[in-house]
């Protein structure tokens, strides 16, 4: 008797998991489908399926009118330099915090924690003045500096778990050897945390690949500085007749981001989701 | 040792690139938006202090309690949404006689690693009145139930807020897959001992345990609506005329278009403020939770 009703109730709950993958994929199966059709196949002949014929001319359309190249190699610029220059002011950052002897470093640890209740919403106008006001705008820096900063928060928060279980006699036998505080910080402890840093560098990458509040209000204007977000709404604006070309786009600026995840599913995972997991 | 440890010049450099980049782009702008909610500004010129009046103005706009309404819908729908599709799956995913476990996941998982703005779009293509593949399909199935989606006034909010819940669902679920890992077999097989059935199993030992994990869920659920903008900025632009507005959108059109700098920050610090009380409630209404506080864990990410 128990063991039927397990058995009704794996196959309802086997049910259900396809039908909401089926939620979760098709929307972007029928994308890649779309992109590839004629809008002749998107809205009349074959909305659902398969393209019948399939165009690959869009994709060319996408990468040659659409200045797809130039969006890609912005996002790549900024979210590589961003990712290098958070986790290089972290790892410095948290080191000082947790490793070092001095006052007030419970205070500065706090006041770096803060930032995790700071919406990024509710600061978008004052970071636009700052970057004016410091000449940036138009340049890369205008979202490089920004988007480092809105991710030291997490990006410390994570390091702290790993410093604080380095054991003391690292620096000890690196003092003892002679090894100035720079030296042991850099060929002794950072290749210690680099577990960390890995979850670091995924999770501020992803988070400026995709990002588009700041970028909106800060490159949106500016054809040459548009990261992949914004590239993608370029068809918004006026009344695109041009779906195929319109999916080709999004399926560009969608792709390294899924290879990244199919290939590190489970590094992906836990760097999106440390946040909750991180021991503190 | 000490001396190494605690050499001042060392710790000065080590502090000074982080410190500087997060005082002049987050501390220092948190600090603007609460100054400056007090003046009449337009952003260029001189500002003038005008005490409440950008706070009263808010008040008395209708756009105000329409906005706060759609936060509290939108929070409301992608809570329900996530939290109980997440919960479900999450504890069917964990079976290990569940075949293809880690398709699931990643099928589940994907729409969170996917820009905003494709999301978005895509499902503005979706949901599109005229070529939209939802009436596509209403249609092909022989309904006449096609709508104007984006296009309802008391509807529209809700097609908003649902592609939110749909793009964030497998961010809840990654979570609580991670916390029934958690938790020792052991207590199942005591369970499985005592004859306890599966339902009843997760209900008295599984949920209770992931105290933490939904605490979490709720705090980024929660916040999230009140800090709903990008799906209406790009999917709506806040209509059909002020029915989708939210707070942030108040905040982005009164700076970026309208160029009343002090009265979008009004909005703004009423958004910060809001945050803050559902974090104090939730850290309320959770505080015999286990292990760390909220400080540690990346909330309102």
């Amino acid at each position: 008797m128990k063991k039927r009703r397990r058995g009704a109730g794996a196959v309802f709950f086997s049910a259900l998991l396809w039908l909401y993958a089926l939620i979760s994929l098709y929307p972007l199966l029928w994308m890649f489908f779309y992109s590839l059709k004629s809008n002749e196949e998107i809205f009349v002949t074959n909305p659902f399926g398969l393209p019948l014929k399939w165009q690959w001319g869009n994709y060319v359309n996408a990468w040659l009118k659409y200045d797809v190249p130039l969006y890609f190699q912005n996002s790549l610029l900024v979210g590589a330099a961003a990712v290098l220059l958070t986790v290089a002011c972290a790892l410095l950052f948290t080191y000082a915090v947790s490793r070092m002897r001095w006052r007030l470093r419970k205070a500065a640890r706090t006041l770096m924690a803060l930032g995790m209740f700071i919406p990024v919403q509710a600061i978008m106008i004052p970071v636009v003045q700052t970057v004016n006001r410091l000449g940036l705008l138009g340049t890369y820096g205008s979202l490089i500096l920004p988007y480092a900063a809105i991710n030291l928060s997490f990006a410390t928060m994570v390091f702290f778990g790993f410093f604080q279980g380095i054991p003391k006699e690292m620096e000890e036998a690196a003092c003892i050897d002679g090894a100035s505080i720079y030296r042991a910080f850099w060929h002794v402890i950072v290749p210690l945390v680099s577990p960390a840093t890995i979850t670091v560098v995924i999770y501020v990458f992803l988070a400026c690949w995709n990002e588009f509040i700041l970028a909106n209000v800060l490159v949106g204007g500016m054809a040459k500085l548009k990261t992949l977000p914004l590239g993608v709404l370029f068809f918004q604006g006026q009344f695109t007749t041009d779906w195929g070309s319109m999916g080709a786009t999004m399926m560009i600026a969608s792709l390294p981001a899924i290879l990244v995840y199919v290939i590190f599913s489970e590094q992906v995972e836990r760097a999106m989701t440390v946040g909750a997991a991180v021991k503190g | 040792m000490k001396r190494y440890l605690s050499n001042p010049v060392a710790i000065v450099l080590f502090i000074a690139p982080a410190l500087t980049l997060f005082a002049v782009f987050v501390l220092s702008s948190i600090v603007q938006v609460f100054y400056f909610s007090f003046f009449d500004w337009n952003g260029v010129g001189n500002a003038v202090f005008t005490g409440l009046d950008n706070y009263a103005a808010l008040w008395n706009a209708s756009a105000f309690a329409v906005a706060n309404g759609n936060g509290l819908k939108f929070a409301l729908l992608i809570t329900a949404y996530q939290m109980a599709l997440a919960s479900v799956f999450a504890i069917a995913v964990s079976n290990p006689r569940v075949p293809l476990r880690r398709f699931f996941r990643s099928a589940y998982f994907i729409p969170v690693v996917l820009s905003v703005t494709v999301v978005c779009q895509l499902w503005a293509s979706i949901l599109d009145a005229d070529n939209g593949l939802l009436n596509h399909l209403l249609a092909a199935l022989g309904s006449d139930a096609r709508q104007n989606w984006l296009g309802k006034r008391y509807a529209a909010i809700y097609a908003v807020a649902f592609v939110n819940a749909w793009q964030w669902m497998g961010y809840q679920f990654a979570l609580l897959v991670a916390g029934i890992k958690s938790i020792s077999t052991e207590l199942y097989e005591a369970a499985e001992i005592d004859g306890a059935t599966s339902v009843k199993t997760h209900w008295y030992v599984t949920l209770p345990l992931l105290k933490e994990t939904y605490y979490f869920c709720l705090l980024i659920s929660v916040t999230g609506g009140i800090k709903a903008f990008t799906e209406i900025q790009i999917m709506t632009g806040g209509g059909p005329g002020t029915a989708t507005y939210t707070l942030t959108y108040i905040m982005y059109r009164a700076a970026f278009v309208s160029h009343k700098y002090g009265y979008g920050l009004a909005a703004a610090s009423v958004l910060v403020l809001e945050c803050v009380a559902v974090i104090l409630l939730l850290g309320f209404l959770f505080r015999d939770r286990e292990r760390k506080p909220a400080l540690e864990r990346g909330a309102l990410r």
